[in-house]
């Protein structure tokens, strides 16, 4: 039997060591067994790899920006996931990041804030792709993470006289329908006082004031999840944002990930902006070694839960199956 | 190199705070991730919109077809995204062949009491637009 390569192995066998993964190495056929279909071969795949991999899934999960820009980050992304030429192109990442920076410039402001993250990403993996180690990668992953924390707690902590004093959530779980299943199943509201509620907090033109406003119905479970909430998100932020951000002297490799996860884990839950959390991951498993396996698949596994948390209505099933 | 992206990260991010203290810029947009800490954002903000002519003064329903205009100029009520408004407005009601000389925008924000929540709704900013 002679072997020969079927094509360029997917992911190069020298780069990743054979304990770690356990897996077969590049693809090879049996050139003797005539048009018989070659055994299937699984890849062994790098860490920086399945970043790539996952970005590009995400990019094709929340497709976004206008006309000129959508179809042609959909395609890149589809060729990306289907030719690991082009995973690893600088170019084509190149390209992602250009077109996802006119997608933020059409209709400034408004973009959400993952897209500009997305952004700062493609453009690090796009520089990291043309040095020859991964290390640029996982530098550029623990910085953005670190600073987009930091910043976000920065608004919450030192900018923002709302949250700290608990109004945004104490106003949010009564007015942003994203939340109400939750504001009823976790802060115990009935459905009439929640639409009662929302109605206490339309607001009335300028100058006018009513002389007996309705009363804002809070039970107590729901003033504590408002407060768990404004302080469990801050605790948190801050500790993912600490965790990148401090020498890796002060905090061990898996204390950032365990961070990340359980922020990805407990936030999107409730947060109703799934491409925030895989972005998020994406970039973690940027920071992978290839020795980090068990933090590879916990990745994954997050996710796939994320997606889980975005397409099923839990609160809402949880409230029917409460109601009989 | 590899402190490019970061240093964009910081630079736009310092840009966002900055333009949010100066020029009423909300801080869930921009790039300065301060989405989810506040209630300034366009659930909570709006633009109202009053057009005037010689034997009209009407406030309008914001119309599907500026409804991003005004989106952006909730969200940044900068002088050339009201005038942006102001202009899709006065095409509009050319279109329909209605007079207009003057567009009155009020940029206005809801402002929750610490103790109670009750709303209040606070002018910020208002732009006229004086029909060329």
């Amino acid at each position: 039997m002679r072997t020969v390569a079927l094509r360029e192995p997917a992911f190069p066998r020298h780069d990743w060591p054979a304990a770690s993964i356990g897996q077969a190495g590049p693809a090879t056929v049996d050139v003797a067994a005539g048009d018989r279909e070659p055994l299937a071969v699984r890849s062994p795949v790098r860490p920086r790899d399945i970043a790539l991999c996952l970005t590009a899934i995400a990019l094709l999960l929340r497709p976004m920006g206008p006309w000129f820009v959508r179809p042609a980050i959909l395609a890149v992304a589809v060729l990306m996931i289907l030719s690991p030429a082009m995973l690893r192109s600088a170019l084509a990442w190149s390209a992602i990041a250009a077109m996802v920076a006119v997608r933020i410039a059409d209709d400034w402001p408004l973009a959400d804030n993952h897209i500009y993250l997305l952004g700062y990403w493609v453009f690090a993996i796009a520089l990291s792709l043309r040095t020859a180690g991964g290390e640029a990668l996982a530098f550029s992953s623990r910085w953005l993470i670190g600073l987009a924390f930091a910043f976000a707690v920065l608004w919450k902590v030192m900018l923002s006289p709302d949250f700290i004093d608990g109004r945004f959530f104490r106003v949010t779980l009564l007015t942003d329908a994203r939340f109400g299943d939750a504001a009823q199943l976790i802060g115990g509201l009935s459905a009439g006082q929640l639409d009662a509620n929302r109605k206490a907090l339309q607001p009335l033109p300028a100058g006018a004031e009513l002389l007996d406003p309705p009363a804002i119905v809070e039970p107590a479970r729901l003033r504590l999840l408002a407060t768990a909430a404004t302080w469990g998100i801050v605790a948190l932020e801050a500790a993912v944002a600490l965790a990148m951000l401090l020498p890796a002297s002060m905090v061990r490799s898996s204390l950032r990930h365990v961070a990340l996860l359980l922020f990805c884990g407990t936030t999107y839950l409730f947060a109703p902006v799934a491409g925030f959390g895989w972005l998020l991951l994406a970039m973690g498993v940027g920071q992978l070694d290839e020795t980090q396996v068990g933090l590879r698949r916990a990745y994954v596994a997050a996710f796939l839960i994320v997606i889980f948390y975005g397409e099923i209505p839990w609160a809402e099933l949880a409230l029917g199956a409460g109601r009989g | 190199m590899k402190m490019l992206a970061p240093a964009l990260l910081i630079a736009v991010a310092s840009t966002q705070i900055a333009l949010s203290r100066t020029s009423d810029l909300t801080a869930w947009k921009g790039g300065g991730f301060g989405m989810f800490a506040t209630l300034d954002h366009a659930g909570h903000r709006g633009l109202d919109i009053v057009v005037d002519a010689p034997d009209r003064s009407e406030q309008l329903q914001v119309p599907a077809s500026i409804e991003l205009a005004v989106a952006r100029a909730a969200a940044y009520p900068a002088d050339w995204s009201l005038r942006a408004v102001a202009e899709a407005v006065v095409a509009r009601e050319r279109r329909y062949q209605r007079p207009v000389s003057r567009v009155t925008l009020t940029f206005w924000r809801t402002e929750f009491d610490r103790a109670t929540l009750h709303p209040s709704e606070r002018p910020v900013r208002t732009f006229v637009y004086d029909v060329p």
